[in-house]
């Protein structure tokens, strides 16, 4: 289910760049407008479409397994610190929800490239970035050897 | 003295006036024919008027006229004037400075070229002053954007000077108005080889800027202000597919750096 950008909605600002996960949202040579590089490699996780400050960005069910006419559309608002979803299924129906979606405030987490380079040391190490001390532990509990 | 003097009176005795107005008219054709040629090749008028339809069908009310003209009021105040779908404050002020630069820049080449180009006809200083300072401000803002706001630049983490064909409208923008104001600079100081020089590149680079309507981004200035008015009138009539936003004017702009 990939995402796709309405083209007189994107104002090629780039947060949808900056945000995917896959980097697969980037920005289209000839009209500067955002678009989907790679549309097999899109896990639909949404986060260009609630990055999107103009609601341009949506994602489109493939045809042989998603009910056609259906839409799940959603709205970001930072004042409220909510997110709104919209969903209209194929019979008609329409449902909408409101979540709240922050604890910290926007801006507040730091992006990977606020963080130093790490070392050979933590490249050649098991843990992931940021562990153990992230999981506020002091460290990873190992199996006891045999 | 030289925001005060009138570039297309200087060479009215070697280029005469009747000229300057048919290129004038001639690239007002290229934009409109341009602006067609776009549409129906991009598919987006069809496109409008199906989403026109699809919302009519949607709608939970009736608008009045009224409400009409306050929403496409809203827009021209709103999107249009200031430039308001910007998040990021840096690329709004850098896009109105363009717009206002354009627009000055433009009505005062149109006035000066068909009404002060005449022998012995004196040119209010109003219109050249607009003129240059038009120009300044589309260079300011213009240049602001395509070395450090350009999304190639500062998302894509490209080179400013790696151009595609997205940069079309920008790139012919900003080298023409620089030409012209180049070419301003010659004839008050009377270089004048280079005034013919810096006029000839002036004159290729604005041909070029309004004959490749087809090809750039020019025609967002029509069709943008209609799309930001059709998703009002969507939110208005009930007919949108997003949802409503929770506060007043919740997410119709969330503050953003980029």
């Amino acid at each position: 289910m990939p995402t796709f950008a309405y083209m007189t909605r994107c104002d090629g600002c780039g947060q949808c760049v900056d945000i995917c996960p896959s980097d697969i949202m980037h920005i289209d040579p000839t009209y500067r407008r955002a678009y989907n590089i790679e549309p097999n490699f899109c896990w639909e996780c949404y986060s260009c479409v609630k990055a999107c400050p103009q609601q341009a960005i949506d994602v489109r069910g493939y045809a042989d397994f998603a009910p056609l006419g259906h839409s799940v559309r959603v709205r970001r608002d930072e004042v409220s610190n909510t997110v709104s979803w919209k969903i209209r299924y194929r019979d008609g129906r329409l449902k909408e929800f409101t979540f709240p979606i922050r604890t910290t405030p926007w801006g507040s987490i730091k992006p990977p490239s606020a963080y130093p380079q790490p070392d050979q040391e933590a490249l050649d190490s098991p843990l992931l970035a940021h562990e153990p001390e992230a999981l506020m532990i002091e460290r990873l509990p190992v199996l006891p050897r045999a | 003295m030289m925001f005060g003097s009138n570039p297309f009176a200087l060479i009215a005795e070697d280029v005469p006036a009747v000229v300057m107005q048919g290129y004038v008219v001639l690239m007002a054709l290229l934009v409109a024919v341009g602006t067609l040629v776009d549409m129906l090749h991009k598919r987006s008028a069809e496109f409008f008027f199906l989403d026109w339809r699809r919302s009519r069908a949607a709608a939970r009310r009736v608008l009045g006229a009224g409400e009409r003209v306050a929403l496409a009021l809203r827009t021209l105040l709103y999107e249009v004037l200031s430039a308001g779908e910007f998040c990021n404050p840096a690329r709004r002020i850098s896009h109105l400075l363009m717009f206002y630069g354009f627009i000055f820049y433009v009505v005062a080449t149109v006035v000066m070229v068909f009404g002060y180009t005449a022998p012995m006809t004196a040119t209010p200083p109003l219109w050249p002053i607009l003129w240059h300072l038009g120009a300044l401000m589309v260079l300011v803002g213009g240049y602001w954007f395509f070395f450090f706001i350009r999304v190639d630049v500062a998302h894509e983490g490209r080179s400013p000077w790696r151009l595609r064909r997205a940069d079309l409208f920008i790139g012919t923008l900003l080298v023409s108005v620089t030409f012209a104001l180049i070419w301003a600079f010659m004839l008050l100081a009377r270089y004048t080889t280079a005034a013919w020089v810096f006029f000839a590149l002036y004159v290729l680079f604005t041909t070029l800027l309004f004959a490749s309507v087809p090809w750039s981004k020019f025609a967002h200035m029509f069709y943008k202000p209609v799309a930001a008015f059709q998703k009002r009138v969507q939110e208005a009539e009930g007919s949108s597919t997003l949802p409503q936003p929770t506060t007043s004017g919740g997410g119709r702009c969330p503050p953003s750096r980029t």
